[in-house]
């Protein structure tokens, strides 16, 4: 397979409950493949028309699995992750938010050397507009053409696709890597993947206060980003030391601040902007030298 | 979850790890300690010593007017429901250690210092140890080394391992000890604690501790601001403060009304909006993805009927159920603005120092 994100056989943890079964209508609505779903002790029903089987093995029996999108609530999830690693599903996508964080600590050890790729927790999952809806981000406000978007928020990837689209720029990867301390994917791979991908001409990163994951996404780019880069932190007027929403988002020391991002990203050749309207803009007047 | 002291000393207890001898002081428990004795107020909050917040008590005489002060006396906007009266260590030395979830690495982390006590932010070069697959007599050895404490070496081997399994046993975040207290008889006890615990691991414990303010979502910046933001999601809150600093307003707080938004925590964030003072918009700015537009069109036209002094909203509603969300608003007369920017450049209109 040439491309993580382009499988074709996607199946749906969790896919009776209630976000599983509402979020697996519109990925079919979209265009995504979704060839079954899981949910012990329910094999045998049928979802959207999509056959239900109680694991991921007893799928295996039936097809080849690319992707794994996971919506089982946030007691199980840990479970649910380790079986579609298990599995060896090539990528796994989790949706779920609060799962506790020492969950993820197994999760992340277990996945060091598997033969899975995990995206999220707490994830709004990818959108490849026209190829492929991974996961809750809205097909909608979506258009296809040649940006990517990778971002650490939810809605804040939905308002600056929302806006390009307004503009009539379309994009090719919408990836959500998610609010969480300890999670998969992070920007580095992502930044990795639009470089290598020759359908993508402009790159936008969203970041924000609190940890230290854009500045070493800044000296990646430096080092191996040769297209353009927008980027845009949230939470230039964050008090320190208090936490805003998610768990990631809390300003522990200076180094970790929304200007020191920015201005970090900035030396590192990205065009930089203070707000999301702005960075919008930044893309829209952006003229190749 | 935030500990206090007294909350965090009861699981460093229960995993073996010594504490002082203490009992606790409720405003109704008679039962007064003996002195020499030291007081602490128990407040979810750092800075507490310097605050005045610890009164070690040597005269019997002095106990009662101590107890009264501490009770009394706020301290970052916190007031004690209880004290925490503890047996006054003979201090030889004041140690840092604490366990804590280090992200850049995904794993536990142990972080120790030589100087322990306050200001222990101001040291530089914390000695640090990865506890993923963690030889505890490999560390613990090095840890006495570095403190220079070599006949304390099976004591801070066993410290550690206990440590960690407080920390997996409790799903902690951060276990501090500041300081770790060498005793002049040569003994490690834990003379402070800060315990976070993860609330998203409650549903596997059964805790039951003081309730404490969760402010996560509701954060003031400026009491004194001019227009109040409402958003959902993290990211999108904080950029909507950002963006109405950029447009030149001043947002009094930062609101993140998260996934599933009812209508009553609605209301009951407009209710603390319309406190701040100097207010003279409110800018909300929504998009929807698990949230339901719809849901918080109607807590929009209930706030607008139940509370009377509510400034001029400038609202933007996208995604899920957006058609229903702006048929519910505009059978009320409320109007949608098409994007944030609209939003704010009307509320600019109307907003004047």
């Amino acid at each position: 397979m040439t491309n993580l994100f382009e499988g074709k056989n996607v199946i749906v943890q969790g896919v009776t409950g209630a976000h599983g079964s509402f979020q697996t209508k519109a990925m079919v609505a979209a265009g995504t493949n979704v060839v079954a779903g899981t949910t012990p002790g329910k094999a045998g029903q049928l979802v959207e028309g999509i056959k239900v089987y109680d694991t991921v093995k007893d799928i295996q029996q039936d097809h080849t699995v690319d992707t794994s999108v996971i919506f089982v609530p946030a007691r199980f999830a840990k479970g649910a992750i380790l079986e579609a690693i298990a599995a060896e599903i090539p990528l796994v996508i989790c949706i779920t938010e609060n799962i506790p964080v020492h969950d993820m600590l197994v999760v992340h050890q277990k996945i060091q050397g598997s033969k899975s790729t995990l995206l999220g927790p707490n994830s709004p999952g990818a959108l490849l507009p026209g190829i492929n809806k991974l996961g809750i981000i809205p097909a909608n406000m979506s258009l296809t053409g040649n940006a990517a978007i990778v971002s650490r928020s939810g809605t804040l990837t939905y308002e600056t696709m929302a806006g390009l689209t307004e503009k009539g720029i379309g994009q090719k990867y919408v990836i959500g890597i998610g609010g969480d301390v300890i999670h998969g994917m992070g920007y580095i791979e992502c930044l990795q993947l639009f470089q290598n991908d020759p359908a993508v001409d402009k790159i936008i990163l969203i970041g924000e206060i609190g940890g230290q994951e854009e500045i070493a996404a800044a000296d990646y780019i430096q080092q191996s980003v040769t297209k353009p880069v927008f980027a845009y932190i949230a939470g230039h007027h964050a008090p320190i030391g208090v936490q805003l929403g998610h768990a990631g988002a809390i300003l522990g020391s200076a180094a970790e601040s929304a200007s020191a991002k920015t201005q970090k990203l900035a030396t590192s050749g990205a065009l930089t902007a203070n707000s999301i309207t702005n960075l919008v803009k930044l893309v829209v007047e952006y003229q190749p030298l | 979850m935030k500990l206090l002291e007294h909350e965090s000393k009861t699981l460093l207890s229960n995993s073996n790890i010594p504490v002082p001898a203490s009992f606790l002081v409720t405003k109704y428990n008679p039962i007064l300690p003996e002195t020499p004795i030291v007081l602490k107020s128990q407040v979810p909050t750092g800075g507490r010593g310097k605050a005045g917040g610890i009164i070690i008590v040597e005269e019997i005489n002095n106990l009662q007017p101590s107890i009264q002060a501490l009770f009394n006396l706020e301290i970052k906007g916190f007031i004690p429901q209880t004290l925490l009266a503890e047996e006054k260590l003979n201090i030889a030395k004041e140690l840092y250690i604490s366990v804590l979830i280090d992200r850049a690495s995904s794993s536990i982390q142990l972080i120790a210092h030589i100087d322990g006590g306050i200001e222990v932010e101001d040291n530089v070069n914390f000695k640090t140890w990865s506890l993923a697959n963690p030889d505890f007599d490999a560390i613990g050895q090095e840890l006495a080394d570095y403190y220079q404490l070599p006949g304390q070496t099976f004591a801070l081997q066993d410290l550690i391992q206990n440590l960690y399994k407080c920390f997996i046993k409790n799903d902690a975040t951060l276990i501090e000890i500041n300081p770790l207290v060498l005793t002049a008889d040569e003994k490690l006890i834990a003379g402070d604690c800060k315990m976070t615990l993860d609330d998203a691991a409650a549903f596997r414990h059964d805790w039951n501790f003081e309730d404490k303010p969760v402010e996560a979502n509701f954060v003031t910046i400026n009491p004194t601001g001019n227009i109040a933001t409402i958003a959902n999601g993290a990211g999108l809150a904080m950029a909507t403060v950002d963006a109405a600093f950029e447009a030149g307003l001043q947002p009094a707080n930062f609101l993140d009304i998260g996934g599933g938004a009812t209508t009553e925590t609605l209301l009951k964030a407009f209710n603390r909006i319309v406190e701040y003072k100097n207010l003279q918009a409110i800018v909300i700015n929504i998009f929807a993805g698990i949230t339901r537009a719809d849901e918080v069109a109607k807590a929009i036209v209930a706030a607008k009927e139940q509370i009377h002094n509510l400034p001029p909203l400038f609202i933007r509603l996208a995604g899920t159920n957006q058609a229903a969300a702006v048929q519910i608003l505009t059978d009320k007369g409320i109007v949608i603005m098409p994007n944030l920017e609209s939003c704010l450049v009307a509320a600019k209109e109307v907003v004047h120092d």
